[in-house]
């Protein structure tokens, strides 16, 4: 099959490999018919996320057809339609049975190399690095699903792919993002990056009861975006334009009551902290640029919430906790309990509360995976998301 | 105030000695250090299952390849007695084993009695307070210095990390009934980098397959 993989730093190249097999009794293996990029997968383009080994399969937001099961699968057949979360769960320990299913104790083959740097391990992910689990990603033709008698999602209904796909990851990361920011009826809520996890969140936002959302990024198609769903933009890179204030501006002063950073680790800044978590990176002398971070924790009310569904890896620099402290804030982040929000939300999308699919910008082959990369990196073409059809050979 | 300090409706009465004595009296105990000639581990897990099937397992010594890295065999020589054969970098190690404890559904000891590593152990089964499940806690002497642990190493794994991914896969197979692996799935060429980083990582050990053989 066709696979895009990683090659190195920056460096992809769409490869035929191997087909996946059954390896396991729980696994079960999809045709993949609809695959995307999400903001995630430029964290290892650009090499931000240790443990990659050259020749890993890239991708984790996928959905596809039942090609096979193996003997413990007793949910699934061949030929069901299904999506897939992107963090893979085992259903039965203390973990999942809380309903903490990123946090699941048994996915991560290599749950050692994360232990040895966070303590504790995760769930395993789809195409994520070793550290977390080292499983083949979903930009391909074809994957193995572990676990399949609990993560995938049947869709019985003739929903198309495009309007469903994103179950697998941003839609319901936008939407935990919201619940993490503990949205009261009439709260305003401010929200970094309006890519699709935070075009997700300020949705979810206000399905959640939010009065006025603050949207902040620099492109104007994705401020746009943000307005066309009832959001108040900053464009941070506007001259004169201090996010800060703009926001006490539009608050009365006070802050936003939450505060959601959908930026992560990599965030873009022009000024002096900018340049410094630049050289600070390029020396490893700090594996993050926490540059919304560090603006959304001053930002935020007193007693406010903040809410990071944007990466972070591993060591940050001058983070204000004293600022965190002083204000008494809460803060609630990580990967998404995916498995509690697939179904609540495919019954939105059903119900026809939501689009997903307007968010779609490009839709490309797995040929041109690697180029889009760039596209996706430097957000040229006015791009938003780009979708990949594996068995298209040119672009309908 | 003497009195509402020692409100705790919750409270369970502390276990004397529990989990190879990782609590004694109420204080908690470290491990045992390393000395000329002795490596020991002690690590525990906790797995959402009864001290009764975590032991039963457990003491299904047919079985124990299924879920411990690199073993080869082990045969059941008498009512307390087995052979033990491991493979590493193709090279066997054989041992025989005495069991000198077994009280069901709480804690097995046991002892090498001849061959190689020489080794001794101890696994109990307790419930986790406030009946969230099973801690299996294991402490693993092995009766070698630092040396051989660290030819080890290089070879395969070493010897510490390797009880504590044992009890990880015996985690996962009485939780899912299955240990997780990416071992066979497809991928592009790893190139050297590749390759060096799979078995840095540890990624060049077997998985054991997890596929029990139920006893007819
Ligand atoms: N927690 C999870 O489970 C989870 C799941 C999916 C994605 N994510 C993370 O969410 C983040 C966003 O993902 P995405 O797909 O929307 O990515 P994206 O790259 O499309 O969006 C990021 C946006 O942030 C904007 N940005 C950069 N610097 C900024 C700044 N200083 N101020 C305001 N905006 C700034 C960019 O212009 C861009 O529009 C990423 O870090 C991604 O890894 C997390
Ligand atoms: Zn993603
Ligand atoms: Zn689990």
């Amino acid at each position: 099959m066709k696979a895009v993989c990683w090659m190195g730093k920056n460096k992809l190249e769409t490869l035929q490999v191997p087909d996946p097999k059954i390896l396991n009794p729980h696994d079960a293996i999809l045709q993949i018919t609809r695959t995307a990029i999400c903001g995630s997968d430029l964290h290892l383009f650009d090499g931000f996320i240790p443990t990659m080994e050259s020749g890993d399969i890239l991708g984790h937001e996928f959905m596809g057809i039942v090609e096979e099961t193996g003997p413990e699968v007793k949910n699934l057949k061949r030929g069901d339609r299904v999506v897939v979360p992107f963090t893979i769960a085992c259903g039965n320990c203390l973990f999942c049975q809380k309903q903490l299913w990123s946090a699941c104790d048994n996915t991560n083959p290599n749950a050692h190399l994360m232990e040895t740097m966070y303590g504790y391990s995760g769930s395993g992910l789809f195409g994520y690095s070793h550290m977390m689990g080292g499983y083949a990603g979903g930009q391909a033709q074809y994957v193995r699903v572990p676990f399949a008698n609990v993560g995938p999602l049947k869709i019985e209904s003739d929903l198309p792919d495009e309007k469903v796909l994103f179950l697998s990851d941003i839609f319901p990361t936008g939407y935990m993002a919201a619940e993490n920011a503990d949205i009261k009826e009439g709260d305003t809520v401010a929200v970094w990056g309006c890519g699709p996890v935070g075009l997700f969140a300020i949705a979810s936002a206000f399905l959640l009861g939010a009065g006025r959302v603050i949207a902040i990024d620099r492109f104007p198609e994705r401020l746009a975006f943000a307005r066309g769903i009832g959001a108040v933009t900053i464009d941070y890179t506007q001259p004169d334009v201090s996010v800060l204030t703009a926001i006490k501006d539009l608050t009365g002063g006070i802050g936003p009551d939450g505060a959601i950073d959908c930026v992560g680790l990599e965030s873009h800044f022009n000024d002096l902290q900018g340049v410094y978590d630049k050289i600070k990176t390029a020396l490893f002398m700090e594996t993050d640029r926490p540059g919304v971070l560090r603006q959304a924790i001053q930002a935020v009310r007193k007693g406010g919430t903040l809410s990071i569904p944007g990466v972070y890896g591993g060591m940050l620099d001058k983070v204000p906790f004293g600022a965190a402290f002083g204000k008494g804030i809460n803060m609630k982040m990580g990967q998404t309990h995916m498995h509690r929000y697939m179904k609540p939300l495919l019954e939105r999308i059903e119900k026809g509360q939501i689009d997903p699919s307007t968010l779609i910008s490009h839709r490309i082959t797995l040929d041109q995976a690697p180029e889009m990369y760039k596209v996706w990196r430097d957000k040229k073409e006015r791009v938003t998301k780009i979708v990949i059809d594996p068995w298209a050979t040119k672009v309908a | 105030m003497a009195n509402t300090l020692k409100e705790a409706p919750r409270l369970e009465p502390l276990p004397r000695i529990a989990s190879a004595a990782i609590i004694e009296d109420g204080r908690y105990l470290p491990p045992p250090a390393d000395g000329d000639g002795q490596t020991w581990v002690r690590t525990s897990t906790l797995i959402q299952s009864t001290p009764e099937e975590c032991y039963r397992l457990w003491r299904d010594l047919p079985n124990v390849p299924r879920w411990q890295e690199l073993m080869k065999e082990v045969r059941v020589t008498g009512p307390n007695t087995s052979h033990w054969v491991m493979e590493v970098n193709g090279k066997t190690m054989e041992w025989d084993s005495e069991i000198l404890k077994d009280e069901p559904g709480k804690r097995i000891a046991w002892r090498s009695t001849g061959g190689s590593p020489q080794n001794a152990g101890e696994v109990i089964f307790d419930t986790a307070a406030g009946g969230r499940g099973t801690i299996v806690t294991i402490l693993q002497e092995f009766g070698f210095g630092r040396v051989s642990s660290a030819t080890a190493t290089v070879l395969s794994r070493n010897p510490k990390q390797a009880v504590i991914e044992n009890l990880r896969h015996f985690k996962a197979l009485v939780e899912t009934g299955e240990i997780p692996t990416i071992q066979g799935q497809s991928h592009g060429p790893r190139g050297v980098s590749g390759k060096l980083k799979a078995s840095l990582y540890g990624e060049h050990v077997p998985t054991p397959r997890g596929d029990l053989q139920r006893a007819s």
